[in-house]
């Protein structure tokens, strides 16, 4: 197995400085002091590096966006805000190589011209931020990082914030307002980040895992990076696997390395000796596979383009034959409901309707239309919001009435349509963030809405 | 209000940053944990230590999950129901512990020692069902781990 990120996390030793160093930390941001800012983007860029958060997106290329005027200031977020469902590689990581983390921060910072970066984790990580933070004292009072670093002239600030328990805070509109001092509201884009981001500055956000690599890069070469994998997803990926699995936990894989191979060998197989009846590769945002779609494929990202799905944040969902999908289907399609900030209101009012529908169907109180109805509410939240989890929502509820439709229906009236006299709850779909009790006085009308007349 | 390690600690955060609203969220958590909610009083404390105003102050605290309006309990164990853990049984684990703790979701134990939450993915699914009482996570569990650990 490829082993670039996770060489050195079994020894529990790594955490302190003294150890990362005889393991070669460190040297890849040396190695990038010793070169212009600008020679260090194209040596990312040549890597094929991409963005490890969700997207995919290469990373040199992101960083290449920044052109900030004399003095201007430049912020460097690094995410590890990780509240994908699913995702628990970037816990992992920090936990056990903090200065790998923290050696990608700093190299991204240098490239991009930044003199403050700030790590941002969900309030969650507050035990792992503490290991962080230790590392990152042992690496200012070696004069690491900090003012000067390694005698360079370059003055880095890093900072780390937590937050308080909002996965919105992950999408990177949104950490930048949590960051600021504000609810995170996404904002609209553009203005990009690249242009106007934290502060109104130029701000690049990359997530943890995509520094740690790039980290490696500026120690090992943009030829030794891009000799793994395939050809678009150059290097490998951590996977955190869970759910119906023997052994879940967190794998790095090389890039197109068979995903069937990785379950039934990294992961232990079904657990159980069940059969496997469906994987959602990259978190609960990214739609989900038959176990027949995820036969022939590789962990990389064309494989799973070509599926219909996604990488994203490598948060593998395994799904065993026993699973009831209606039910998984409502955990899931609750979480964005709870999870959506309210700001626009297809993502407002349409997560809470699809969790509410899924809700009523399992409670027997289904209407005969009720998937159509499921989808077509997916159909209006898609491509009209402000940020991606809008869009996010919508991909289990699709994929999952879709691929498993015969269980859906079978929650269906049996009753002809014309008979079926199907009773309000008087009450409207469950609210979320913006809208739990003690919320109240946010609340528009709208949230309430007519749970019959409108449908 | 605060003891003076957090007023330090917040202090510090403003110290650092360019302004005092970037130190808000430092502030909520840091009352949080300390005071174990962020009421009324503790708005008016933050804004005049911040001099932001109180409107600003709650409403963002009223944005984030880990900032109570009302007091929690002494600890807060905190049950995941993230759709990992729930492919793990988590749904059983919390109907267990209501009845073991003789507490609903949301709810504190008649001696003040623990409010009883449930929460989206912790980032800890390879423990589901997991948990974390205050910042420990901890999982797999059962009844009767959490019945271990609510007595200590
Ligand atoms: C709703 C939502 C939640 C997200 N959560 C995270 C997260 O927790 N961690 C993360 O790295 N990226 C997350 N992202 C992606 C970020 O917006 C951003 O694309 C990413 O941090 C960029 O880093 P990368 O280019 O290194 O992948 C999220 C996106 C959305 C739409
Ligand atoms: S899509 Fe949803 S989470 Fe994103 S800004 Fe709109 S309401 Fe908020
Ligand atoms: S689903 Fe429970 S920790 Fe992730």
């Amino acid at each position: 197995m490829a082993q670039l990120l996770t060489r050195n996390v079994l020894d529990p030793a790594q955490r302190e400085l003294q150890t990362a160093l005889r393991s070669g930390a460190y040297l890849g941001f040396k190695q990038a002091l010793s070169l212009p800012a600008h020679e260090v983007v194209a040596e990312i860029e040549a890597s094929g590096l991409r963005g490890r958060g969700g997207a995919g997106f290469p990373t040199g290329r992101k960083w290449s966006f920044i052109h900030a005027a004399l003095d201007q200031p430049v912020y460097l977020l690094c995410n590890a805000d990780e509240s994908e469902p699913g995702t628990f590689k970037d816990h992992y990581l920090i936990e056990r190589d903090p200065h790998l983390v923290l050696e990608g921060v700093a190299i991204a910072a240098y490239a991009i011209g930044a003199h403050q970066a700030y790590i941002y984790m969900r309030g969650e990580y507050a035990s792992i931020a503490e290991t962080l933070a230790r590392a990152l004292g042992e690496a200012l009072d070696a004069q690491i990082v900090g003012p000067n670093c390694m005698n360079s002239g370059y003055d880095l600030r890093i900072t780390i914030q937590l937050g308080a328990g909002a996965y919105i805070c992950g999408e990177e509109t949104g950490l930048i307002q949590s960051l600021e001092g504000r609810r995170a509201y996404p904002r609209v884009r553009p203005p990009f980040p690249a242009v106007h981001g934290f502060l109104q500055e130029p701000t690049v956000v990359n997530n943890v895992e995509t520094l740690a690599c790039a980290a490696r890069i500026m120690a090992e070469g943009a030829e030794a990076f891009k000799d793994l994998g395939t050809k678009q997803s150059a290097g490998t990926k951590l996977i955190s696997v869970s759910g119906a699995v023997e052994r879940p936990g967190v794998y790095e894989v090389e890039m197109g390395h068979p995903l069937m191979e990785f379950l039934a060998h990294e992961a232990g197989g079904v657990r159980r000796g069940r059969g496997l009846k469906g994987v959602i590769p990259g978190g609960t945002s990214v739609p989900i596979l038959t176990a027949e779609e995820a036969a022939p494929l590789t962990i990389d990202y064309e494989s799973m383009q070509s599926a219909g799905t996604m990488l994203g944040s490598g948060g593998m969902i395994v799904f065993d034959e026993d699973t009831r999908m209606p039910h998984a289907l409502l955990r899931i399609a609750e979480f964005y409901a709870h999870e959506s900030c309210g700001e626009c209101t297809p993502c407002r009012e349409g997560t809470g309707w699809m969790a509410w529908v899924l809700r009523r169907l399992l409670a027997g109180e289904g209407r005969p239309d009720d998937l159509e109805l499921l989808l077509r509410v997916g159909d209006n939240i898609e491509g009209r919001t402000i940020c991606g989890l809008g869009d996010a929502s919508v991909q289990p509820v699709r994929s999952f009435i879709q691929k498993f439709r015969p269980e859906f229906e079978a929650l269906l009236p049996k009753e002809e349509q014309g008979t079926l006299a199907w009773q309000s709850h008087g009450h409207g779909p469950r609210s979320g963030r913006f809208g739990s009790p003690a919320k109240e006085a946010m609340r528009s009308q709208a949230v309430d809405g007519p749970p019959t007349a409108a449908l | 209000m605060l003891s003076k390690e957090a007023l330090r600690e917040i202090e510090a955060a403003r110290a650092e940053e360019e302004s005092a609203r970037h130190a808000l969220l430092t502030a909520l958590r840091t009352v949080q944990r300390e005071r174990r909610q962020v009421g009324p009083e503790e708005i008016a404390y933050i804004a005049d230590l911040l001099g932001l105003s109180p409107a600003v102050v709650q409403g963002v605290a009223r944005f984030y999950d880990q900032i109570t309006e009302t007091p929690t309990g002494q600890h807060v164990l905190s049950l995941c129901r993230g759709i990992s853990c729930y492919l793990c049984g988590a749904d059983d684990v919390a109907a267990e512990v209501r009845q073991l703790l003789g507490v609903e979701t949301g709810g504190t134990t008649a001696d003040g020692q623990f409010t009883l939450r449930l929460v989206e993915c912790v980032g800890a699914c390879d423990r589901a069902p997991a948990a974390m009482v205050d910042d420990r996570f901890v999982g797999p569990v059962q009844a009767d781990t959490i019945h271990a650990l609510t007595k200590l």
